[in-house]
């Protein structure tokens, strides 16, 4: 395990001052009420704007649509967005990974039926994955399907989805071939991509501890499923599923969640007394924001050179979600007074806000616990 | 970018490994030095790589010698490497005063420091927390725009350790001859609070990478309730955590050493060290708690690594010296510049 520094060329810190100019003309600097990371808002029209200028599925090859752009321009692209606070919502998700995913696993027909419409920002996508039984212990999932007339008949559950009631498609890993006596229950899943449209859906609120709606659970009466849209070999689907949840983790979605919220206070004690006091504050977020980043670039660096750094990005995203609710728990020191979701001040808004989702951030995509597991077990090896 | 030759890597790890065992970092802590551990260090000229060879040094990079210095953090070599070249001998060669041939020290900075160049060229007062004083040939200082050099025979040497047990001795002169050279703008007492910090950083790097090793090879080796300790989740938690404020130190001090090459990196060696300074907190910590008792022990190494650790990371500032110097840059920049801080550092706006 190695992470070497590695610096922006010059033709990346030229895409760093264009999405900066982009950002700086669509999203002036407090006109905008800022998304938290990539909790942000869904807005169609945006997505649309950063696609118009190749920013969406941008590491997708430009046969199926994308840019053919490294690892590294895409999370310049990203880290951008979400420290800006820029409402990616709708593409978020199709940006990670399942372009990827599609793009790996998936047929030449397939392909040219999503990608391109994803990089044009067009499709927004749901992960399937946990279920009301299924969450850590992702393998057990239950949900089935079952061979019907060209394709399979689904029945079954998911839960937690993100955006099911927003988005167009939803990827999903569910069981296609019955867990055999004493068989490895990692054997017969299949990913499915499953038209959020599909008759038999039912997608209902699960509503956030503080109202809001953000995820779902959906459920499935005998929904049909075609061929066409099984994604890799059927029973295969467990290797694609750990080889998509790469691409969740060790990105600046994983430490930059708080960003819009630390600026935004910036913005409003410059010139108060209020500065001095918050002096050292500034100096402690910044410092390890700029150590972790730098380690974070090092992971997309290490995946342009064909590298599949999955402890290295376990590490990080274990660290950088631990960070963000390290990041809030100062700001809410260093406030001591009363917060609420509705103060005049845009950063006591966003505060309230990083206090209330803030937790999440250390379970989605995989538990920091579970992500402790991966990365000690990376570690077994190393020389002493 | 200007990265390391990694001859040096080699020869230097081949060094460190045969000469630093576990007997002997404990035979130089007993004895307050190790006279020949340095004099066969001196053979390599690794002390003075990065001063330039016509002032005696050994050439190369700035980025050479941090590498040389977390090795000997990992290997936690008990040799003035900091002291005789980046800091007192980067003084000297700057203000083209000759190196001597022995050991170099330095007054670190103390609020307690009186000492001081006299009208008439003399050096009077007390240097406190003075790496290996008592070992060294020459003690150098900034007063002003000068460096000053005198004897460290001329000295009264009262010797104290670090929690690490290396020597910081007080030195108290009275009147002592010395010789004094101008030091260019560049070469202030920021400047060199920033190289000092940086020198501690590189070393911090190396010790928490080797103390992190330590961790999983004990914790995989030591068996309770019939398996590995570290098959543990609980343990494993500290085997992450401590891997992680390794590769933190080691890439804030190397992304800071490369910046200091071609700039004064003031931003990247204030963070780094506010960094590896509370890395060095975390990674301690989570070490000692995975080692249970052995960790306690003289016999086993952690605390070799640990104990340093514990000393470096107060040298040369501590978190709250660093925070405030990070935050009045960020908050310097305003709002709108404080991500472009972070992504560009120094070279930002
Ligand atoms: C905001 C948010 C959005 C989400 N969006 C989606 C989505 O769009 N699609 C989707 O499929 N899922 C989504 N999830 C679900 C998420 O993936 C799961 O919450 C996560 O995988 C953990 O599962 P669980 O909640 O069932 O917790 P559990 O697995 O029940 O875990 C409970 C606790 O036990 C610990 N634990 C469990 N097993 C172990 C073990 N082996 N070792 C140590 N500790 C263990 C966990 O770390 C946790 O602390 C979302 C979750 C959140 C919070």
């Amino acid at each position: 395990m190695r992470f070497t520094p590695t610096q922006l060329g010059d033709a990346e810190l030229e895409l760093q001052r264009e999405v900066r100019a982009f950002l700086a003309q669509e999203l002036p600097p407090g006109s905008h009420q800022p998304g938290l990371g990539m909790s942000a808002r869904a807005d169609r029209a945006f997505s649309a704007k950063m696609a118009e200028r190749g920013w969406v599925g941008m590491s997708l090859p430009k046969q199926w649509g994308g840019s053919d752009r490294s690892a590294v321009d895409r999370f310049i692209v990203v880290e951008e967005m979400l420290r800006w606070g820029a409402p990616v919502g709708h593409h978020w998700v199709a940006d990670r990974q399942t372009g990827n995913v599609i793009l790996k696993f998936g047929t030449d027909e397939q392909r040219k039926r999503f990608l391109p419409a994803i990089c044009r920002g067009e499709l927004g996508f749901s992960i399937g994955m946990s279920e009301p039984d299924s969450g850590s212990d992702l393998a057990s999932v239950s949900m089935r399907a079952e061979r019907g007339d060209g394709g399979w008949i689904v029945n079954g559950t998911k839960i937690w989805t993100s955006g099911a009631h927003q988005n167009d498609w939803f990827i999903c890993l569910l069981r296609t071939h019955p867990l055999e006596e004493g068989g490895s229950k990692h054997q017969g899943l299949s990913q499915m991509l499953v038209d959020l449209n599909s008759p038999g859906l039912d997608i209902g609120p699960i509503p956030f501890l503080n109202g809001e709606h953000h995820f779902n659970e959906v459920a499935f009466t005998d929904v049909f499923v075609p061929d066409e849209n099984v994604v890799g070999e059927p029973g295969m689907g467990w290797n694609q599923n750990t080889a998509e949840m790469a691409y969740e983790r060790g990105g600046p979605d994983r430490w930059l969640s708080p960003f819009s919220t630390v600026e935004q206070l910036l913005r409003e004690v410059e010139g108060t007394e209020m500065e001095q006091r918050a002096c050292e504050l500034f100096g402690e977020l910044t410092a390890r924001w700029w150590a972790l980043r730098n380690l974070s670039l090092s992971v997309a660096r290490l995946i342009d050179e064909g590298e599949a750094p999955s402890v290295e990005s376990a590490l990080v995203k274990e660290m950088g979600t631990r960070f963000e609710l390290e990041v809030i728990e100062k700001l809410v020191e260093f406030v001591d007074e009363e917060l609420t979701p509705d103060a005049d001040s845009l950063f006591h808004r966003l505060l309230a806000e990083c206090v209330l989702t803030g937790p999440g951030n250390t379970i989605r995509g995989g538990t920091i616990e579970i992500l402790r597991s991966v990365a000690a077990k990376g570690l077994e090896g190393l020389p002493a | 970018m200007n990265t390391v030759d990694p001859l040096i890597t080699d020869t230097a790890s081949r060094f460190f490994a045969d000469t630093c065992t576990h007997d002997a970092i404990q035979r130089a802590e007993d004895m307050g030095g190790a006279p020949a551990l340095w004099a066969a260090f001196a053979q390599t000229g690794f002390p003075w790589v990065s001063l330039p060879q016509e002032c005696g040094g050994s050439g190369g990079t700035l980025v050479d010698a941090l590498e040389i210095l977390r090795l000997v953090g990992y290997y936690a070599a008990p040799v003035p490497a900091a002291e005789t070249g980046m800091l007192g001998g980067w003084l000297l060669s700057q203000a083209d005063l000759a190196l001597p041939e022995g050991i170099v020290t330095v007054v670190p900075g103390n609020t307690r420091d009186t000492i001081a160049l006299n009208t008439d060229g003399s050096v009077s007062g007390v240097a406190h927390m003075v790496p290996w004083g008592r070992s060294a040939e020459q003690l150098v200082f900034l007063d002003d725009q000068q460096v000053v050099s005198v004897n460290v025979t001329d000295a009264e040497v009262q010797p104290h350790p670090s929690l690490a047990g290396e020597p910081r001795d007080t030195l108290v002169f009275n009147r002592a001859p010395a010789q004094v050279g101008a030091a260019p703008d560049s070469v202030n007492a920021i400047s060199f609070r920033l190289r000092g910090a940086l020198s501690r950083v590189a070393l911090m790097a190396g010790a928490i990478e080797k103390m992190s090793q330590l961790t999983v090879t004990y914790t995989n080796e030591r068996h309770q309730f019939g398996r590995p300790v570290a098959k543990f989740q609980a343990v494993q938690q500290h085997l992450v955590w401590a891997a992680q404020d390794a590769a933190l130190t080691r890439m804030a001090a190397e992304v800071a050493g490369l910046g200091a090459q071609d700039g004064d990196a003031a931003f990247e060696i204030a963070s780094a060290k506010l960094v590896a300074n509370q890395a060095a907190t975390r990674a301690t910590k989570a070490a000692h708690q995975a080692h249970g008792a052995m960790g306690m022990t003289q016999e086993y190494p952690l605390h070799h690594y640990s104990r340093r650790l514990w000393t470096w990371r107060s040298e040369y500032g501590g978190v709250q010296e660093w925070a405030r110097w990070v935050g009045d840059l960020a908050v310097g920049q305003g709002a709108d510049g404080l991500y472009p801080l972070i992504a560009s550092g120094s070279s930002s706006g």
